[in-house]
C-alpha cells in the first residue's frame, strides 16, 4: 500500500494520501475555499519536505477549485470582471511572494513567519466570522431582524477612486480593493501554500459587500488561475512539484469537493460560516501551540546549505 | 546468478597464495533500484575469512560499514524569545554522510579503542562533517550530535553492536536495512577484519542506489524540462477536476 514519490524522494501510504485529499477536498467544496491552509500542515505532519508540500498543494487546490468553479459557473454565480482584476493583482503578488520566501528561508525564519502569519491571519478571520455568524444565528432564533451591520453602505471603500460597475455582483466600487486583495492573496499563495479563499471570501462578503452566492464562484475561479500559475512557477524555479503526490491528492480531492459542494448547497450561509470559523480557529490554535510549546528537539536538521 | 558469481569469487580468492588472514566479501546486490513500490529493502553483506591461521577466534572481529553519499546539512537551534520558540543560531555542516550503518561482531567498544575506530570512520561517534561553519555562539559538537540523533530517528544512521552473524567460524553475514527515505547516489560497503584490535584486512565494495522506471522518468523530466512538467501537472489537475464534476453530475 506504499508508493514512492519521485520528487519528494520518499514513500508514503497511498490510501492515506487519497483519504487526506478527499477530506480536504470535501471541506474545500463545502466552504468554497481551496483547502490549502489545511493541506499544507497535514502534509508537513506526514514528513513531506516543506518545499514539496507547499508547491504540490497548489496543484491540489487548482483541481479541487476547478470542479467547484465549474459547478458555480453552471449556476452563473461568477463575477468574471471582479475575478480578472483580482487575478492581475494575484500574479504580481505571487512573484513578490516567491522572492520574499527565498529571502526568509535563507535567514532561517521562514518557519516562524509562516506559522506566525497563519496564527494572526486565521485568528483574526476566524474570530470575525465566528462573531458575525453567532450573532446572526442568535438573532434568528430570537425572531429578531439580522444585525444591522450588513445594511451599512457608506464605508471607506465607497470613497476610493477608479470606480467600476460589476453587474453580477450588483456593485459600483473602486477597482483598488479587489486589486490589492488579489496582490495580498498572491503573496500568501507563494509563501504559505494556500489558495487564499479563507481571506477572499470574508473580504468579499464583509468589505466589498458582494452577494454571498456570487462570492464562492468568483473566489474559486480566481484561485484556479493563481494556483495554476504558482504550480508552474514552483516547478520551474524550485523543482518542488511532485506529480505522483499531486495525482493522489487530486483524485481524492476532486471527489471530496463534489460531495462537499452538494452538502454546502444544503446548509444555510450562517451555519456554513459558523462551521468554517470554528475550523479556521482550530487550525490557528494548533499552529500557535506549535510556536509556544517547548519543542521536543531544540535542533532542526535540513539537508542542503541555505 | 549472484550466488554463483560470489562462489566463483570465493573460489578464486582461496586459490591465491597468501599467508595472512584475509577477507572476501560481497553484496546481495550491487545496485538498488527505487521504483514506485519501493518501501525500503535489506541489503545483505556477506563474506568469508581466508587463511584462518589459528582456531582462536576470541581476538577476531568483523565490522561492516555502509556509507551513503556526502551532503551539506544545515542545523538550526531554537531559542525561547518572548514566549515563542524561534531559530536563533545555525551551522552548516559539509560532507556528512546521508546514510551510515555500522554492524560489528561485538559491541564496538570491545572491538578496538575509540581512536583506532575513529581513524577508519567506524561508529556513529566517528561520523563527523568534513568542514563546518562556525556557529554564531557556542561549539559545533551539539549540532553534529543533533544530526546523528535525528538521522538515527529516521533510521538513516544505525548501529548494530551484534549485527554480524557468523554462519560458520569463517563465514559471516550482515543484514543492512535501507529505508525508503535514502538519498539516491553512490554508496560504499566496507568490511573490516580486526585481530586483537588492529585492522588486518579491509575491503570496500561500491553500491549504487538510483531511481528506476517511471519514477526515474518523472524525476528526470521534473529537473530537465520543468516547464513541460509543471504545465502537465496543471493540465492533469484541470482535467481531473473537470472530469469529476462531469461524473458526479451524471450520477446525481
Amino acid at each position: 500500500m506504499e508508493i514512492y514519490l519521485p520528487v519528494a524522494e520518499m514513500s508514503v501510504s497511498w490510501p492515506l494520501i487519497l483519504a487526506v485529499g478527499f477530506a480536504v477536498g470535501f471541506l474545500a467544496g463545502m466552504f468554497g475555499v481551496g483547502g490549502g491552509f489545511l493541506l499544507t500542515p497535514v502534509l508537513l505532519f506526514f514528513g513531506i519536505p516543506p518545499s514539496v508540500a507547499v508547491a504540490t498543494t497548489a496543484s491540489h487546490i487548482t483541481a479541487s477549485s476547478i470542479s467547484g468553479a465549474l459547478t458555480q459557473w453552471r449556476r452563473k454565480a461568477i463575477d468574471f470582471k471582479m475575478a480578472g482584476i483580482m487575478l492581475a493583482g494575484g500574479l504580481a503578488g505571487t512573484q513578490l511572494g516567491v522572492s520574499l520566501f527565498r529571502a526568509l528561508r535563507a535567514a532561517g525564519q521562514s518557519e516562524l513567519v509562516v506559522s506566525g502569519g497563519y496564527v494572526v491571519l486565521l485568528g483574526t478571520i476566524g474570530g470575525l466570522m465566528l462573531n458575525e455568524s453567532v450573532r446572526t444565528l442568535y438573532a434568528q432564533r430570537m425572531g429578531l431582524p439580522p444585525p444591522s451591520a450588513k445594511q451599512r453602505h457608506h464605508t471607506w471603500i465607497q470613497g476610493l477612486p477608479f470606480k467600476l460597475r460589476f453587474r453580477e455582483s450588483r456593485l459600483y466600487i473602486s477597482l483598488i480593493p479587489p486589486l490589492v486583495l488579489g496582490l495580498i492573496v498572491g503573496v500568501l499563495t507563494a509563501i504559505l501554500g494556500v489558495g487564499g479563499g479563507f481571506i477572499i471570501v470574508p473580504v468579499m462578503i464583509y468589505l466589498l459587500r458582494m452577494p454571498t452566492n456570487i462570492v464562492i464562484g468568483t473566489s474559486l475561479i480566481q484561485i484556479v488561475a493563481v494556483t495554476a500559475t504558482t504550480t508552474v512557477l514552483q516547478a520551474v524555479n524550485n523543482y518542488s512539484v511532485d506529480i505522483v503526490l499531486a495525482f493522489l491528492l487530486i483524485v481524492g480531492g476532486v471527489l471530496g469537493a463534489q460531495f462537499g459542494a452538494r452538502i454546502g448547497a444544503r446548509l444555510r450561509g450562517e451555519q456554513l460560516r459558523l462551521l468554517m470559523a470554528l475550523l479556521v480557529l482550530a487550525v490557528g490554535a494548533g499552529l500557535l501551540y506549535g510556536l509556544v510549546a517547548t519543542p521536543t528537539d531544540l535542533y532542526s536538521v535540513a539537508v542542503g546549505a541555505p | 546468478m549472484r550466488a554463483l558469481r560470489l562462489l566463483a569469487l570465493l573460489a578464486l580468492a582461496s586459490t591465491a597464495p597468501a599467508s595472512a588472514e584475509d577477507l572476501v566479501s560481497g553484496l546481495s546486490q550491487d545496485q538498488i533500484e527505487i521504483t514506485s513500490n519501493y518501501t525500503g529493502t535489506d541489503l545483505v553483506v556477506f563474506g568469508a575469512i581466508e587463511n584462518a591461521t589459528s582456531q582462536d577466534f576470541s581476538g577476531r572481529d568483523v565490522v561492516v560499514v555502509v556509507r551513503g553519499p556526502n551532503t551539506g546539512i544545515t542545523v538550526r537551534k531554537k531559542a525561547h524569545v518572548a514566549g515563542v520558540w524561534i531559530n536563533s543560531n545555525r551551522i552548516v555542516l559539509n560532507g556528512m554522510p546521508s546514510y551510515y550503518y555500522v554492524a560489528s561482531s561485538r559491541p564496538l567498544s570491545s572491538v578496538a579503542p575509540l581512536d583506532t575506530l575513529a581513524r577508519y570512520g567506524i561508529g556513529l561517534k566517528a561520523v563527523e562533517p568534513q568542514t563546518e561553519s562556525t556557529p554564531i555562539q557556542g561549539k559545533a559538537e551539539p549540532y553534529v550530535e543533533a544530526v546523528r540523533r535525528q538521522k538515527a530517528r529516521d533510521r538513516l544512521y544505525g548501529e548494530a553492536p551484534n549485527g554480524v552473524e557468523f554462519l560458520s567460524p569463517t563465514l559471516f553475514r550482515v543484514r543492512v536495512p535501507v529505508p525508503a527515505t535514502v538519498q539516491p547516489g553512490q554508496y560504499r560497503a566496507e568490511v573490516y577484519l580486526f585481530r586483537d584490535s588492529t585492522v588486518v584486512s579491509a575491503q570496500s565494495t561500491p553500491l549504487f542506489i538510483g531511481q528506476a522506471g517511471l519514477e526515474r522518468r518523472l524525476f528526470d523530466s521534473a529537473h530537465k524540462s520543468p516547464l513541460t512538467y509543471g504545465l502537465a501537472t496543471v493540465f492533469m489537475a484541470l482535467l481531473l477536476g473537470w472530469l469529476s464534476s462531469f461524473l458526479v453530475r451524471r450520477t446525481a
